[in-house]
């Protein structure tokens, strides 16, 4: 019965393909819009994310996010290894400046100092060069997107820039995840940033921390935070207080849950109707197969079938769709690092299943309630 | 065609009786009016015959057919099919009970566009859970029966308003069904094709032990009958193997 | 549903498989395009806990490798060229030996004109001696005559007065000589200041100057020091601990150093002593601002001998335990 129902659905092509489109172009519009929500606000995190070696940040109470911060005295980074969980800890500078480049022109920039010795701090991978550049005097590494921004189709390696009346030379491409608003990243060691930053006392922004036991990060930034007075953050806390911000400080969230909306009401209007016309149409099918002895429960299913197959491949173009966008623009450095987090789909998928299993229910109900006797009027 | 059967007579059904219905009503709510459109219907259908249900529009000869074969309630009254008080059954079970002992003919024949003549006429078997390579062969071998063996790949609107009444007729009773109802299966069609479908149908459904019910008003056709039943106002008016002068 | 080329359906069989196919590709691309947000080990090593204080309570500082004696800046006492150099960094030293010596060639002509002076006043007194006994003998002669009438007593006068002022003459240069002999030693410690000399046993840590180079004791306010030099055998080193952490520190107990760069090398240094002024922190991470803000107890620790493993002025990490914690 069931392979009648799927028979009857793509019998009439016209039909089919509108429940087709309403559902792909749902999912699409759900699935695409959202992943691109998600990738916008994270890239609030992007500058937690970047360092891959710290269980824990540690910063000034009043500190909210990685580029909202307020520096620390240096001791702070003592103190931080005297807590007792805590397995390394490392200085880490973030700071806004302004660089002069080779064509005179003013480029605000973020300097990040890392830690002199061991250099936590930088992006796992580098796309030119090596992490070892830092080791030559007045090196600095430049982040991918930046380079795009600041020497558009050309190579930045050996550029000299002008950092608060000292040299810098770029001598590193570091493949990292942009921040919100794309700026230009300069990464470098942490003595040599307090010489690029026109400084105050306090420089130190952040001391990252590794865990002995890395589960337990949550517990150890509650004792350093007993202990020392910091405010700590394990990395995903961290991640997310960046993201807050930008939730709290745009208005993303309600532009694109309102497209997400649309694309819901979309396919229920699209899915809706067009599952109601297709439903009247075999209105007489269906009241002839319940006459000859097809249970409703049956015939629920014959529908539930109808609806799978118009979800699948609906669905399945939907999900197909925003998988080429993300991959058609991933060149692009303003999609750079853009991905479809596996929730995504799922949520679509609930989405598609509610509107299937809305509309499909309103179509049904006219099948249920029709009298197997109306067959004989 | 054997004893007549007293059809007045009040009281249990005879066991031979293929359908039995004692004092059945059916009531329509309108509004506030009820309009009651059956009146103590006492009928017997025996098998092996072919019995014509005759009435005017608005007779109730379609809601005596529906209660008949199990797809209406009837306000009062029981109706047996084949021994079986189908009303006492529940749900599932009456419809589980359609599906094994009644073959339908509709009027507009109600096949499903986008499945071949095979496949439309396998629909009951497949219901029933046959196998589907099964139920279509089953299926074809009742098309050719009906002479239209060779359309059996072909879709509805293929076929010609005959073609189509034959591949109905081939769904109704691929399945073996005890009990054929037929509602005007000649309305569509042009005389010579009526003629012939019907002619068709009296050779291949009408059976030893199977009851079939033709609800018509095509006069052309009466005299195929065995027996014929005329409908008034709700009540039977006419019993016997000829159309009542006046008709 | 049998596969039946004949009857193979683009919306009923290929646009799901199709659908399927792009689902199944689309799951690939999303797992394989999850972010990659993994915590990874640091690449190169960072100062650790050792293990006995991992869970413990603890105190953590930085500090910077000195000498045990820590650092002698040898100054000169006299101003000049530079003529002799005598050691180079690195060089282990006695105490009193030569390290470098200034110009002398001045003091050198004083000392030879003294010794000349020296033996001039020698011949003065040999011939003030000879001049003393001639006129001692007039004397003794004219004193011996008994004949008042041989002798005048004018000319017994005169031989007085010569055999005095021979004795006088004798003294003044007596007293030249002496003088003499103060100038030459006085030329002679000249020299020797001249000389500049290890004054404790060592190892030279920076050389500043060079032969021929002027040195001044007047030395400008932010001058190198000539020659910088400490026992380094064994190795101090000075830890900054937060005043905030100072209190909880275990004083007496080891601490555990490793240097900066090679924080896998650690070694255990015994406690020296702890400074008892609390100073002011000095960055250590080349910015020109001093943070003034926060102040340090700083504490001596001494290192054992690690084969060239730190060195002076190097920056250590250090973790000492704290009050407390089961040492």
């Amino acid at each position: 019965m069931l392979w009648i129902a799927i028979r009857m659905l793509t019998g009439d092509a016209q039909k089919f393909y509108g429940l087709v489109f309403g559902i792909a172009f749902s999912t699409l519009l759900i699935t695409q819009q959202l992943t691109i929500f998600v990738n916008l606000i994270e890239r609030g995190a992007s500058g937690v994310y970047n360092v891959s070696s710290a269980d824990v940040w540690v910063m000034d109470p009043v500190s909210r996010t990685t580029d909202v911060a307020y520096a620390m005295p240096s001791t702070a980074l003592d103190k931080v290894r005297s807590v007792p969980g805590v397995e390394w800890a490392v200085p880490h500078l973030r700071a806004q400046a302004s660089v002069r480049t080779k064509d005179g022109d003013l480029e605000g920039v973020a300097v990040i100092g890392v830690d002199d010795a061991t250099l936590i701090g930088l992006p796992k991978s580098m796309v030119e060069g090596s992490i070892e550049v830092l080791s030559q005097p007045d090196s600095v590494i430049i982040d991918d997107v930046g380079t795009t921004r600041m020497f558009p189709g050309q190579s930045p390696i050996g550029e000299r820039l002008e950092l608060n009346d000292q040299r810098a030379v770029i001598r590193g491409i570091a493949d990292a995840i942009p921040s919100f608003t794309s700026t230009v990243v300069l990464y470098t060691k942490y003595s040599q940033a307090l010489n690029f930053v026109p400084g105050t006392r306090n420089r130190l922004s952040f001391v990252l921390v590794g865990a002995e036991d890395p589960l337990q990060a949550k517990a150890l930034s509650e004792r350093i935070e007993d202990e020392t007075g910091l405010k700590a953050q394990t990395r995903d806390e961290f991640a997310q207080d960046g993201i807050d911000f930008i939730i709290e400080n745009t208005g993303i969230p309600l532009n694109f849950g309102i497209t997400v909306a649309l694309g819901f009401i979309v396919g229920v209007a699209i899915v809706g109707l067009t599952f109601s016309l297709f439903i009247r149409d075999n209105i007489k099918q269906f009241g002839a197969l319940k006459a000859i002895g097809v249970t409703n429960a049956k015939i629920r299913r014959m529908v539930a079938v109808q609806a799978g197959l118009v979800g699948l491949v609906g669905y399945g173009l939907g999900v197909v769709g925003t998988v080429f966008f993300i991959w058609g623009f991933s060149s692009n450095p303003t999609f750079k690092g853009f991905y479809i987090p596996w929730q995504i789909p799922l949520i679509s998928l609930v989405a598609v299943f509610l509107i299937l299993a809305l509309t499909g229910w309103l179509a049904l109900r006219n099948v249920l309630k029709t009298e197997p006797a109306s067959v004989f009027r | 065609m054997g004893t007549p059967i007293d059809t007045t007579a009040i009281g249990g059904c005879r066991p031979e009786a293929a359908i039995c219905t004692r004092a059945v009503t059916r009531d329509f709510q309108a509004g506030q009016q009820t309009i009651t459109v059956l009146h103590g219907i006492d009928l017997d259908i025996r098998a092996g015959e072919l019995t014509f249900l005759v009435g005017e529009s608005g007779s109730g000869k379609t809601t005596l057919i529906s209660i008949m074969c199990g797809i209406l309630w009837p306000t009062q009254g029981e109706v047996k099919v084949f021994g079986t008080d189908i009303y006492e059954l529940s749900d599932s079970d009456l419809v589980e009970f359609r599906l094994q002992n009644i073959g339908f003919i509709f009027q507009q024949y109600n096949l499903i566009p986008s499945i071949d003549a095979a496949n439309n006429a396998a629909v009951p078997l497949i219901a029933q859970g046959m196998d589907r390579l099964e139920a279509r062969e089953r299926a074809v071998a009742m098309l050719e029966k009906l002479n239209i063996g060779d359309q059996a790949d072909k879709l509805p609107r293929q076929l010609s308003g005959g073609q189509q009444q034959r591949v109905a007729i081939a769904r109704a009773l691929v399945h073996e069904p005890r009990l054929v109802v037929c509602d005007e299966p000649t309305a569509a069609l042009d005389a010579s094709s009526g003629r012939r479908v019907m002619d068709l149908l009296r050779d291949v459904a009408v059976a030893e032990d199977r009851a079939c019910i033709i609800v018509t008003h095509d006069n052309r056709i009466f005299d195929l009958a065995d027996r014929i039943l005329v409908l008034e106002d709700g009540r039977i008016t006419h019993d016997g193997k000829d159309m009542p002068e006046g008709h | 549903m049998a596969l039946d080329l004949k009857n193979l359906s683009f919306s009923r069989q290929i646009l799901p498989l199709i659908a399927i196919v792009g689902l199944l590709a689309a799951v690939a691309f999303i797992l394989a395009g999850l972010p990659d947000r993994e915590l990874s080990e640091p690449g190169r090593e960072p100062p650790r806990a050792p293990e006995q204080l991992a869970a413990e309570a603890r105190v953590a500082g930085s500090g910077v490798v000195e000498p045990s004696s820590e650092t002698i800046q040898i100054g000169s006492a006299l101003s000049g060229l530079i003529t002799g150099l005598y050691v180079q960094p690195g060089d282990r030293v006695g105490e009193g030996d030569l390290l470098f010596t200034v110009d002398d060639r001045a003091v050198r002509a004083q000392l030879r004109e003294a010794d000349a002076a020296i033996a001039e006043a020698r011949a003065a007194i040999v011939e003030a001696e000879s001049s003393r006994n001639t006129a001692a003998s007039q004397l003794a002669l004219y004193r011996n005559v008994e004949d008042p009438a041989a002798v005048s007593r004018a000319e017994v006068i005169r031989a007085e007065g010569e055999a005095t002022a021979a004795g006088e003459r004798l003294r003044l240069a007596r007293a030249r000589l002496d003088a003499a002999q103060a100038r030459a030693g006085s030329a002679r410690t000249e020299i020797a200041r001249l000389k500049v000399r290890a004054p404790i046993a060592g190892e030279i840590l920076a050389v500043n100057i060079r032969k021929g180079e002027y040195v001044s004791t007047m030395g400008g306010g932010g001058a190198q020091p000539f020659i910088e030099m400490g026992q380094t055998s064994p190795l101090h080193v000075r830890i900054d601990i937060d005043e905030e952490q100072a209190p909880r520190l275990a004083l007496g107990a080891p601490a555990t150093v490793s240097p900066r760069g090679a924080s896998d090398k650690q070694v255990e240094a015994l406690f020296v002593r702890a400074e008892p002024l609390v100073v002011p922190k000095r960055s250590l991470t080349n910015s020109a601002a001093e943070r003034v803000d926060v102040r340090v107890l700083q504490v001596i620790y001494q290192l054992p001998e690690t084969n060239g493993l730190f060195r002076v002025g190097q920056q250590v990490d250090a973790y000492i335990a704290a009050e407390g914690a089961d040492q």
